[in-house]
C-alpha cells in the first residue's frame, strides 16, 4: 500500500495531501500545483499515533504537521525519528530495564533521605536552633506556671537526670492534658495534667527523662529535617497516597526515637538512683485506657509472649496479632511493651530514693494552681 | 472546505462533530505502564503520565473530519509544579505556621487575622488556577494543526471569583447559579481558537428552577417530617400514654430517612441542576459559526457517576480480596505471629506495611485514571457542534503560550472545564 501523506502547514488549518520527495537529509513535500520545503528529517520530531497514523511536527514551525499512513519507503522510514512512547530516557532504555533502574534510584534516595536527618541534624548549630524553638513557643501565650518552690523542685529533679541541664528549658504548661513535648531548642514542656495524675514525682521523672533523652538525642531536628525530606520527595505522590505513605514511613522512625528515648530515660533514672517501677505503672494506667480489653490477666505471666509458651487457640493468636499490628500504626510503642523495659531495668538490692521529698512534690503538682498570673487553658487549641 | 451540521435536525452518533474511538484495553495498558513507572519513580512521573493520558484520550476523540492532538508535555507539568511548590505552597506554609505560632504566644487576634488573609489568597488562587487551566489547555489542544489559548493572565479573574462568589453566598445563597455562569462566561469568552474567540452568553435563568427546588428541598423535607413526627408521637402518646415505648422506632427510621435525602435525595437534585447548568452553559458557547452544544441529560449524569462508584467498588474488592484471604489463612496457622511490634527494625517494619501499602494502592490508584477516562469520553460524546467552519480562514493563534504546565490547577485540585 502507497502511504498516504496528510500535511497542515500550521498557518491555516487546510488539510493537504501531499507526496514525499526526499532531497538528500531534506524533503519536498508536493501537492497537485505546489510544493512545500525543502524540510529537513532532522528537524522532525514524532507526535505520536491518530488510530493507524503516525504524525510528525516541525521542532520550528509551530502547527507544522505531516500524518504519515501506511508504509514508507524505506530510505523515509530511516529518516523519520523513530516512536517515543513512555519519554526519552525510558524508550532508551526500555520499559523494564528502566523500571528496575528507577526502582533502585529511588530506593537509595529513601533511604539516604530516612538517615541522613541523623547525620544532619548534630550540624544544625545549637544557637540557630534555640531562635527556632524560640519563635516556635515564644512564652506559650503566659501559660508557662512559675512558682519559686515548684521551680526549685523541677530543677532537683532534672539535675538528678542530667549533668548540664542547664542548657535545656524545662517549663511547666497550664494546660490540662496527660502529655509532654519536646520541642527544637532543647525545650521540654510539661503539661498540668501530667502533673496532676501521676500518683508521685518518679512517674513525672521518667516522663521527664524521656523528654530530656528526645533533646539529647537531637530527634527533634531528626524529626524536621526528616519531614522536610519526605515532604519533598512525597510530593510527586497524589496528595493522599504521599500523605500516607509519608505518615508510615516517618511512623517507623518515630518508634525507634521513642524507644531511644527510653533507653536513655532508663538510663537517667539508673544514674540518678531513681526506681524505674513508678514509671512502669505510669504506663500500665495508659495501658488501660488504650486497650478496650480488661488487663489483669493478659499483663501477668499467663502472657504468652513473655513466658514463651505456644499459644494453641486460633482466636488468642489473631488477636495477639491484632495487638501487634495496632502497635506497628501507633507512633510510640506500646504502653504495655514500654512497662515490661522500665519494670525489666530494675536492679535488685539497689538502693533507690524518692526524687523529691513530699513538701517539693506538692509544690511541683501545685505550680500551676499556686502561679497567680498564668493564663487559664481554657482558649487553647494545640493541634498535637 | 466548509463542513455544516443543522442544529433543528440532530446528528445521529456517527454524523455527530464530535465522537470518542477509544477503547479500555488501550487506555488500560497506559494506566497500568503509568502506575508502574509513577511507583518506581516515587511519583515524579505522574507528569509524563498525564501527558500520556491525554495523548490518548485526545488522539482518539474525532472533531468533525479531524482527531486532536495533545501536544503538552511532562517537562512542562514538572516545571508548572516545581514553581507552584516554591512560589505558592513554601511562602504560603511559612505564613501558616507564623499564624500558628502567634496564636501559641497568646496573639490570638493578630494570628487569626493572618489566617485570614491567607484563606483570601488561596480562595484568589484556585480561581486564577482555574482561568489558566483551561488556557494552558487550550494551548496545547491541536486540531488541523491550529491550537488555542489566551492572551489573559487571568489574574482579574481571580477577583471575579472572589467577589462574584461573596455575592452568590451573601444573598442565602440564591445567586450562585448567577456567579457561576457567569464565572463560566467570564473564563471562556477570554479564550480563543487559532483566530477566533469564544462566545460565551449562558444565562443563569434557565438553570434557576432547578436551583431553586435544590435550595428548597431540603427546607421542604426537614419541615414535613418534623410535621410527621410530632403528629406521630402525638398520636403514640396519645395512644399508649407512653411516649417513649412509640418513639424508638419512629426516631429510627426518621433518621434513616434523612441520611437518604441527604446523601442520595439532595444528590440527585444537586445533579438535577447540575446536568441543566452544564447544557446551558455550553448551549450558550460558540466560536464564530460553530454553535456548541451539550446533550447528556441528569439520567447519563447519574449513570455516569453510578459507573465511577462501580469502579471504586471494583478497587475495593480487589484490595479486599487479597487482604481477607492472607488474613483467613494466618488465622489457620495458629503459630503464626507478626514480628513484635516493639523488637522489630525499622527494615522489618518496612518489609511487613510495604507489600501491604502497595496492595493497597495499585488498584485504587487504578480508579482515577480510568474515572478520567470515562469522563472524557462522557464529555465528548455527549459534546454537539452546529454550523461551519472555514479552514481557511481557520489560522494560527497568535496568543502567548506559557512554556510551564497546570501547575496551579494541580495544587487547587480543581477541574479544568
Amino acid at each position: 500500500m502507497i502511504a498516504q501523506i496528510w500535511f497542515y502547514d500550521g498557518q491555516s488549518a487546510a488539510r493537504r495531501m501531499v507526496e514525499m520527495e526526499p532531497v538528500g537529509g531534506r524533503f519536498l513535500l508536493v501537492e497537485a500545483e505546489r510544493r512545500h520545503g525543502p524540510f529537513a528529517f532532522a528537524d522532525l520530531d514524532y507526535s505520536g499515533e491518530q488510530g493507524r497514523t503516525s504524525v510528525y511536527k516541525h521542532r520550528n514551525i509551530e502547527g507544522w504537521r505531516i500524518g504519515i499512513a501506511g508504509d514508507m519507503a524505506p530510505d523515509i522510514a530511516a529518516a523519520l525519528p523513530g516512536r517515543r512512547q513512555y519519554g526519552g530516557w525510558i524508550d532508551r532504555l526500555g520499559l523494564g530495564k528502566a523500571a528496575i533502574g528507577f526502582g533502585v534510584i529511588s530506593a537509595a534516595i529513601v533511604a539516604v533521605i530516612m538517615l541522613s536527618p541523623q547525620w544532619l541534624a548534630p550540624l544544625v548549630p545549637a544557637s540557630a536552633e534555640r531562635t527556632l524553638g524560640n519563635a516556635i513557643v515564644g512564652d506559650f501565650g503566659g501559660r508557662f506556671c512559675d512558682t519559686a518552690d515548684g521551680r526549685k523542685a523541677l530543677m532537683k529533679m532534672a539535675s538528678g537526670l542530667d549533668k548540664n541541664v542547664s542548657d535545656i528549658d524545662i517549663q511547666v504548661a497550664n494546660i490540662d492534658m496527660i502529655n509532654a513535648v519536646a520541642l527544637p531548642g532543647g525545650k521540654v514542656i510539661l503539661f498540668k495534667g501530667l502533673l496532676t495524675g501521676a500518683k508521685s514525682a518518679d512517674e513525672v521523672a521518667g516522663v521527664l527523662a524521656h523528654e530530656i533523652g528526645h533533646v539529647r538525642e537531637r530527634h527533634v531536628m531528626q524529626s524536621l529535617i526528616r519531614q522536610m525530606g519526605l515532604t519533598v520527595i512525597m510530593g510527586g505522590i497524589d496528595g493522599n497516597v504521599g500523605g500516607t505513605l509519608n505518615g508510615l514511613l516517618s511512623l517507623g522512625y518515630t518508634r525507634s526515637a521513642e524507644r531511644e528515648a527510653d533507653d536513655h530515660a532508663i538510663a537517667a533514672l539508673g544514674s540518678a538512683d531513681i526506681s524505674p517501677v513508678p514509671t512502669a505503672t505510669f504506663f500500665d494506667r495508659l495501658s488501660a485506657m488504650e486497650s478496650p480489653e480488661p488487663r489483669g490477666k493478659a499483663d501477668g505471666k499467663t502472657n504468652p509472649k513473655q513466658d514463651g509458651k505456644k499459644d494453641a487457640t486460633i482466636g488468642k493468636s489473631a488477636s495477639v496479632n491484632a495487638e501487634n499490628l495496632l502497635g506497628y500504626m501507633s507512633s510510640h510503642p506500646m504502653s504495655k511493651n514500654r512497662k515490661a523495659l522500665f519494670e525489666n531495668s530494675v536492679v535488685k538490692g539497689k538502693n533507690y530514693r524518692p526524687v523529691l521529698n513530699e513538701t517539693e512534690w506538692r509544690a511541683l503538682q501545685n505550680m500551676c494552681a499556686n502561679d497567680k498570673d498564668v493564663k487559664s487553658d481554657k482558649t487553647f487549641d494545640f493541634g498535637v | 472546505m466548509d463542513v455544516h451540521y443543522d442544529k433543528e435536525t440532530p446528528p445521529t452518533r456517527e454524523g455527530s462533530a464530535f465522537e470518542f474511538t477509544g477503547n479500555w484495553a488501550a487506555f488500560g495498558k497506559i494506566a497500568l505502564t503509568n502506575l508502574l513507572l509513577t511507583i518506581v519513580t516515587l511519583g515524579i512521573y505522574r507528569f509524563w503520565a498525564t501527558t500520556r493520558e491525554r495523548q490518548y484520550l485526545w488522539s482518539e476523540s474525532r472533531f468533525i473530519d479531524d482527531r486532536l492532538e495533545w501536544t503538552g508535555t511532562g517537562k512542562e507539568l514538572l516545571i508548572g509544579f516545581v514553581m507552584v511548590l516554591l512560589l505558592i505552597l513554601v511562602p504560603f506554609f511559612i505564613l501558616q505556621s507564623v499564624a500558628q505560632a502567634m496564636v501559641l504566644q497568646g496573639e490570638a487576634g493578630l494570628g487569626g487575622a493572618l489566617q485570614m488573609l491567607a484563606f483570601v489568597v488561596i480562595i484568589y488562587l484556585s480561581g486564577v488556577a482555574r482561568f489558566r487551566g483551561l488556557r494552558y489547555r487550550l494551548s496545547r489542544t491541536y486540531w488541523h494543526g491550529i491550537r488555542g489559548g489566551s492572551d489573559d493572565a487571568g489574574f482579574g479573574y481571580g477577583w471575579s471569583n472572589i467577589w462574584k462568589n461573596i455575592v452568590g453566598y451573601a444573598v442565602l445563597g440564591l445567586l450562585m447559579p448567577w456567579a457561576m455562569m457567569t464565572l463560566w462566561n467570564e473564563r471562556w469568552s477570554k479564550m480563543s481558537f487559532g483566530p477566533h474567540k469564544f462566545d460565551a452568553i449562558g444565562d443563569y435563568s434557565d438553570t434557576f428552577k432547578r436551583y431553586l427546588l435544590f435550595y428548597l428541598s431540603p427546607l421542604l423535607f426537614f419541615g414535613g417530617s418534623i410535621i410527621i413526627l410530632i403528629a406521630f408521637a402525638g398520636f403514640g402518646s396519645a395512644a399508649s400514654g407512653d411516649f417513649k415505648s412509640t418513639s424508638p422506632a419512629i426516631l429510627t427510621s426518621a433518621i434513616i430517612g434523612m441520611v437518604l435525602f441527604f446523601y442520595i435525595g439532595l444528590g440527585l437534585i444537586a445533579l438535577f441542576f447540575y446536568a441543566k447548568f452544564f447544557r446551558v452553559a455550553i448551549d450558550g458557547l460558540s466560536l464564530q459559526k460553530l454553535d456548541f452544544g451539550f446533550s447528556a441529560k441528569t439520567k447519563d449524569w447519574f449513570i455516569l457517576l453510578l459507573g465511577d462508584a462501580g469502579l471504586w467498588l471494583l478497587a475495593a474488592l480487589f484490595v479486599a480480596l487479597p487482604i481477607g484471604v492472607a488474613a483467613a489463612s494466618l488465622g489457620f496457622i495458629s503459630d503464626f505471629k507478626l514480628p513484635e511490634a516493639d523488637a522489630t527494625s525499622a527494615e522489618a517494619y518496612a518489609a511487613v506495611l510495604v507489600p501491604v501499602i502497595l496492595t493497597i494502592i495499585i488498584p485504587f490508584s487504578l480508579v482515577g485514571p480510568f474515572i478520567r477516562y470515562r469522563h472524557w469520553k462522557f464529555f465528548v460524546t455527549y459534546m454537539q457542534c452546529y454550523g461551519e467552519v472555514n479552514l481557511d480562514e481557520l489560522t494560527q493563534s497568535e496568543t502567548v503560550s506559557a512554556k510551564h504546565g497546570e501547575g496551579l490547577l494541580d495544587a487547587f485540585d480543581v477541574g479544568a472545564i
